[in-house]
């Protein structure tokens, strides 16, 4: 137990750095959704590059992953920070698990309550949500890769 | 900046050195974040996401690149009256007040440029233009002489996002306008950045340093209030009744002659100084202290009660008459013997 604390503290005084061109990656986009009426009155959603956006405007966020490397990526997780001015929209995929208290834990949205301040608590909303992790089954193997997506809105 | 730690469960309540992963988290916001009407323009958002997993050596961290997307200026002013109805005025009234709220909908500062109509159409008659006055002591109510007169281009209300101002346009009202007619007066705010189709965008002026990009509102809009003319009109019925000497009503020398002057105001509003007045016809002779309003007994005095005989005529002061109402007069006089 004592060796395990000691692995903490260290972790937390000097966290680990990205290993410069360490074999897996990860690299991040984001693309604006608009809804768009043409002229004969049908409705088209686009994905366009976020040159203009405006509060409510619906952000995808995706988040790339591949491991290059010959070695397995154990318990590989990615955790992505709502942006403060952006609020969660809707489920991020089966493997996605959200947080509502600043990532101190993490579930399925439905499962998560928010306290209220007289002491109750209420089921936690979308525009609670402060974190989104992504767990790959557990262990990334060597040479795989994949994406994670996330919608948001601008608040 | 902010970093935050987390440690996580892991499954099988076993904790060994795999389980402490952490996901060193980085974001920032570089301006305030969201208000009642959305983000503020200029904020940039910034997107940064953290793999972890534990390779050969232990815990590794893999920060992505950080995507950053600046929030452009959304631009939508709203107009609302703030009058609960229609505002009574005589005809000829001046300064009309019509009041009006003005709010910057969107997310950055806006300045906005205003404008009175007058002439609308659908309605009775068009009020003319007077002037629009700026709320200045922001009590919601005009203030002549300390609320400030408002002139284009020079100090055109410059809104921060969800701020308001009432601002007030003053109208005055023609004097051949009837009891009833509605007039309508309008307030349009355009944006001093642009207006235009809903979604049109004007690059580089936003506040931030993005673009403008304009709203549901097209970046101007308007609301209207009306004036309804209130006032009343006087007609005045004169009749006579004669009683001769004999006791029948024929118009001989001696018979007496009853003069009624029935004044009957008709309309929502009211007349004011109204004076009934009859001159002594040509050969008969007024009968002193004969003068009575509304069957009550005037001397002929002046300046004792509201009527009085001349020597040539009687003049009745009845004041103030509002809309439905009747004032009568009534004299005699004995036809010349």
């Amino acid at each position: 137990m004592l060796f395990r604390l000691a692995i903490l503290l260290s972790v937390i005084v000097t966290p680990v750095a990205a290993h410069a061109g360490t074999p897996v990656s990860l690299s991040s986009d984001v693309f604006v959704e608009r809804n768009e009426i043409s002229a004969d009155g049908k409705s088209r959603i686009t994905l366009t590059e976020p040159k203009r956006i405006i509060p409510g405007d619906t952000l995808i966020f995706v988040v790339r992953y591949e491991n290059a490397s010959s070695q397995t990526a154990r318990n590989f997780i990615v955790t992505n920070p709502m942006p403060a001015a952006v609020a969660f929209v809707d489920d991020a995929g089966e493997r996605a698990e959200v947080s509502v208290n600043g990532g101190r834990s993490f579930g399925a949205l439905a499962d998560l309550q928010v306290p209220l301040s007289n002491g109750g608590f209420r089921p936690a909303s979308a525009d609670d949500v402060t974190h989104i992790r992504w767990k790959v089954e557990s262990d990334l193997p060597a040479g795989k890769a994949g994406k994670f997506v996330y919608r948001g809105r601008v608040k | 900046m902010k970093t935050h730690i987390f440690p996580t469960r892991r499954s099988g309540g076993r904790l060994s050195s795999h389980a402490l992963l952490l996901a060193g988290i980085t974001f920032a916001v570089s301006a305030s974040p969201a208000l009642a009407r959305g983000t503020l323009a200029g904020t940039s958002i910034e997107n940064t996401a953290t793999a972890t997993f534990d390779g050969p050596s232990g815990p590794v961290e893999v920060p992505s690149n950080q995507v950053t997307v600046l929030v452009d200026e959304l631009i939508d002013p709203v107009v609302g009256s703030n009058d609960a109805g229609d505002i009574v005025a005589t005809p000829g009234a001046t300064g009309v007040v019509h009041g009006f709220t003005l709010t910057n909908n969107g997310n950055g500062l806006e300045e906005f440029v205003l404008t009175a109509v007058h002439t609308n159409g659908g309605d009775d008659f068009d009020p003319t233009a007077n002037q629009i006055v700026i709320d200045s002591n922001d009590n919601g109510v005009y203030d002549e002489g300390v609320d400030t007169i408002y002139v284009p281009g020079t100090n055109d209300p410059v809104l921060a996002p969800d701020a308001s101002v009432v601002v007030f346009v003053l109208s005055d009202i023609p004097g051949t306008v009837t009891d009833g007619d509605r007039g309508e007066v309008s307030l349009v705010a355009e944006s001093a950045t642009g207006t235009g189709a809903p979604g049109t965008s004007f690059a580089g002026a936003g506040e931030g340093g993005g673009d403008a990009v304009l709203g549901t509102s097209g970046g101007t809009d308007n609301d209207n209030g009306f004036v309804v003319v209130s006032s009343a009109t006087i007609a005045l019925l004169k009749s006579a009744t004669i009683a001769d000497p004999f006791g029948g009503a024929e118009a001989v020398p001696g018979a007496i002659i009853t003069y009624t002057l029935t004044a009957n105001a008709t309309g929502s509003g009211s007349v004011n100084g109204v004076v009934i007045s009859d001159l002594i016809p040509t050969g008969t002779v007024y009968q002193p202290a004969s003068l009575t309003l509304a069957g009550a007994a005037l001397t002929d005095a002046a300046s004792d009660d509201a009527g009085t005989f001349d020597g040539t005529g009687v003049v009745v002061n009845v004041g103030t008459m509002a809309g439905g109402a009747s004032s009568v007069v009534t004299f005699q006089v004995k036809i010349a013997e």
